[in-house]
């Protein structure tokens, strides 16, 4: 935003010092014309004075030994006057042609006072006089001709930067007028596109926390650039935290309230099981039951034997036992979970798919505070659940990670198995939602309570079809404020 | 809106007029004109048409100017077409003082009764000047016997280099010019006749030494291709005389500021220009050698007859 700001100051700075310094070099150049055609006209006056000057003093000549001839200090005041001005020519700059020819004309001008000197103080016979007179007057009617020559040429460049300069003012009127018409618009455009710049990221966010105060968790905030990224991060970070503690509250009430009510159902469910199941074995042991009816008892006994373990777990679910943390090494939990799993049925050699277990482990893995017991419980659910997604066989990989700088530690169980769909992936963790025929819905919700009630937290990573990976991580600092049994 | 602009063309150029009249600016101190007559006191100096009178006038100008400042009064200069004329103008013109020739001031001094004052002194410490008979050395012009038939220019009568010299010379030789020469006549000034023996319209000038070393110098031909037959003795240069009757005062200010002129800055700055390196105290003792040689030539001053023919 700093930037911006910055970009716009300049832009403005820039637009006002290039139209500031424009118009000053169009005044410049139009007062420079003016000077010049002032400089031009005051030219044309000397020469058009010198013209008449010269006029005067050839009629001098003219009227010399007549009864209308003037007197000789007017004639000499003439003369001086004609050399005043020739000399005032030299007072200005000239190109050399100019001055050359001003050069020529001074020279003449020279060599004609030299003849009227001769003529006003030769005294000679009447030939020689007119001779003398003649020929000086021809000298000036030469320079009349020279200097009427200089005024014409003179006149027509007058005429020629007259031109040039209403030109260059009619110019310069118009880039005026333009500049008074446009740059307020451009000034008008900038300080919009300024303004659209300054107050959308701010747009942005108040929209944004309208969206959070309906009740739009999910809205992110996108398309802010530079300082308002970091903000609009932070918000970002703060609606999905918000999702996140919603969600958890979410789930802490499910699980109360699922927890209470499979709790009363199987302490109703408990005891009649038990009445059932005790009936059963006494039943089965008569030697008058045929074995048709045998098997029947059998199968009874099974499924009360499958109900308990089902009220078993709704029980450990409603109320999982307190954790009992000890100094914990997770590999060895892990190897001895996997030990265990290897003898379930599922990890049989003879099973058509077979499963193969990889251990990847952090040799700088540190140990923990813990419940062992419950860590197993976890590990062996995810392992067994890994094991099943794959009926064909496939490889379960289970990782460990230390991140020192977090102080984080992770547990990853990869499997290759077909993975979870996008839409079932958020119920995976909701109690009673399985997607095996004989699953009771729990694993996973148990295994969700067991590890956050350590301070940790479970997610499901999909793999694109290449399999899923269930990562745990525990904050290894947390758990030393834990207590020690 | 060209309206506009032309008008205010128009306005800036009538506005910078003056500054476009500067050619126009009277000269004051200078030239005396017929409006220049007033109650105010001015003093008038006549100048002989030495050189050219238009640098006469660059060359004088200065100096009167310096004058009026020097002396707190108005010096006018009033520049003659002949030598004559200045002996005349002391009465027509109301002249005050001039500078005058060496045989011009022997004539003002004996039909007017001027005095002389000061004179400028050049550089190589010379103050006076003395007349050449000049030729063109191609003419084959080398003895009085060679003039015969030949066309001569003088300056002025009331010259000493430009008609004394020559007179006297002829007379010497029992001639009379107006019947021994195939023509003359008067050029008006050194200069004139320097240029018309140069340029083969005289046969034969006579001119002072000063004005001939001075075109020699702006004019190579000169030394080359004119040589001179006859010299003049030396007369004092040309001199400052007042009419006998002007103010003392007035007199000896400008004497005093001229005499001075050599010890202050600007005026010595003046006198380099003038072509002079002071101006020294001049007498009417001075002028002997002139008295002389116009006896010599049967000249008598009071009956002189100045005027041209």
């Amino acid at each position: 935003m700093k930037r911006k700001i910055l970009i716009g100051l300049v832009i403005f700075f820039l637009l006002f010092i290039s139209s500031g310094f424009y118009i000053i070099t169009n005044i410049e150049h139009v007062t420079s014309s003016l000077d010049g055609l002032i400089l031009l006209h005051q030219v044309e006056l000397v020469r058009e004075r010198l013209l008449t000057e010269l006029k005067r003093t050839q009629l001098d000549i003219q009227l010399r030994n007549t009864q209308y001839a003037r007197s000789v200090d007017a004639m000499v005041t003439h003369v001086r006057t004609l050399n005043d001005i020739v000399n005032s020519c030299f007072e200005c700059h000239h190109t050399a042609q100019v001055a050359a020819r001003l050069d020529a004309l001074q020279i003449s001008i020279e060599a004609y006072k030299n003849a009227l000197s001769r003529v006003l103080t030769l005294r000679a016979n009447k030939k020689r006089l007119v001779s003398e007179q003649d020929k000086t007057f021809q000298i000036g009617s030469d320079i009349v001709a020279e200097v009427t020559n200089i005024t014409d040429l003179t006149a027509r460049k007058l005429q020629t930067s007259t031109t040039s300069a209403l030109e260059d003012t009619r110019h310069m009127k118009i880039f005026v007028y333009t500049l008074l018409i446009t740059a307020p618009v451009v000034a008008l455009g900038f300080s919009l596109l300024f303004l659209r710049w300054f107050t959308r990221p701010v747009s942005v966010l108040v929209n944004a926390t309208r969206h959070l105060r309906s009740g739009d968790l999910s809205y992110r905030i996108d398309g802010l650039h530079d300082e308002f990224v970091e903000v609009a991060d932070s918000f970002n970070k703060m609606a999905v935290s918000l999702k996140e503690h919603y969600d958890r509250m979410q789930w802490a009430e499910q699980v109360v309230v699922l927890g209470e009510l499979a709790g009363g159902l199987a302490h109703e469910i408990k005891n009649p099981l038990a009445g059932i199941k005790a009936s059963m074995e006494i039943l089965s042991t008569d030697p008058t039951i045929s074995d048709e009816n045998k098997d029947v008892l059998e199968k009874v006994t099974e499924q009360v034997k499958r109900m308990e373990v089902l009220i078993k777990s709704f029980m450990s679910f409603a109320r999982p036992p307190s954790p009992q943390y000890d100094v914990t090494d997770v590999h060895a939990v892990l190897d001895s979970t996997m030990a265990m799993a290897q003898r379930h049925p599922l990890f049989r050699k003879d099973r058509v798919g077979r499963i193969t277990l990889i251990k990847n482990y952090d040799v700088n893995l540190p140990t923990m505070i813990a419940d062992p017991a419950q860590l197993q419980q976890v590990f062996l659910n995810l392992v067994l659940n890994a094991a099943d997604a794959m009926p064909e066989g496939g490889t379960i990989t289970v990782s460990t990670l230390f991140d020192p700088e977090q102080g984080r530690l992770t547990i990853q169980f990869r499997d290759t198995g077909k993975g979870v769909d996008e839409n079932l992936r958020e119920k995976i963790f909701q109690p009673f939602f399985t997607t095996k025929t004989k699953g009771t819905g729990l694993g996973l919700s148990i295994s969700k309570r067991l590890v956050e009630q350590q301070g940790g937290a479970i997610r499901l990573e999909d793999h694109n079809g290449s399999g899923v990976s269930f990562v745990i991580t525990f904050p290894v600092s947390a758990r030393k404020e834990a207590p020690v049994p | 809106m060209l309206k506009i602009l032309t008008s205010f063309l128009l306005a800036l150029i009538f506005a910078t007029l003056p500054c476009c009249s500067r050619t126009e600016q009277e000269h004051p101190g200078s030239q005396i004109s017929a409006e220049h007559a007033g109650p105010r006191q001015v003093i008038r100096i006549g100048l002989i048409p030495e050189k050219n009178i238009f640098k006469q006038i660059e060359r004088y100008d200065p100096l009167v100017q310096y004058l009026s400042k020097k002396i707190g009064v108005e010096v006018q200069f009033k520049i003659l077409l002949r030598y004559g004329n200045i002996i005349d103008n002391f009465v027509s013109e109301g002249l005050d003082g001039a500078f005058f020739g060496s045989f011009t001031y022997a004539l003002a001094h004996d039909k007017l009764g001027v005095r002389v004052i000061v004179r400028p002194e050049s550089s190589d410490g010379r103050s006076t000047y003395y007349g050449m008979i000049i030729v063109r050395k191609d003419s084959g012009i080398r003895t009085i016997g060679d003039m015969r038939g030949k066309k001569f220019a003088f300056v002025d009568k009331a010259t000493t280099a430009g008609y004394l010299l020559p007179y006297a010379y002829f007379r010497r030789h029992d001639i009379d010019y107006h019947t021994y020469l195939r023509d003359s006549y008067f050029a008006g000034t050194h200069e004139n006749v320097i240029m018309d023996v140069l340029d083969r319209k005289a046969d034969i000038g006579a001119v002072k030494n000063t004005v001939f070393s001075w075109l020699a110098d702006k004019n190579k031909r000169i030394e080359q291709e004119l040589l001179m037959l006859v010299r003049s003795p030396d007369v004092p240069e040309n001199a400052l005389a007042f009419r006998k009757d002007l103010d003392p005062k007035i007199v000896n200010d400008i004497k005093t500021a001229l005499l001075k002129m050599d010890q202050d800055v600007e005026g010595a700055e003046l006198l380099s220009v003038f072509g002079a390196k002071r101006f020294i105290v001049t007498t009417d003792d001075d002028y002997r050698p002139v008295y002389q040689y116009a006896r010599q030539a049967g000249i008598k001053l009071s009956i002189y007859d100045y005027l041209n023919d």
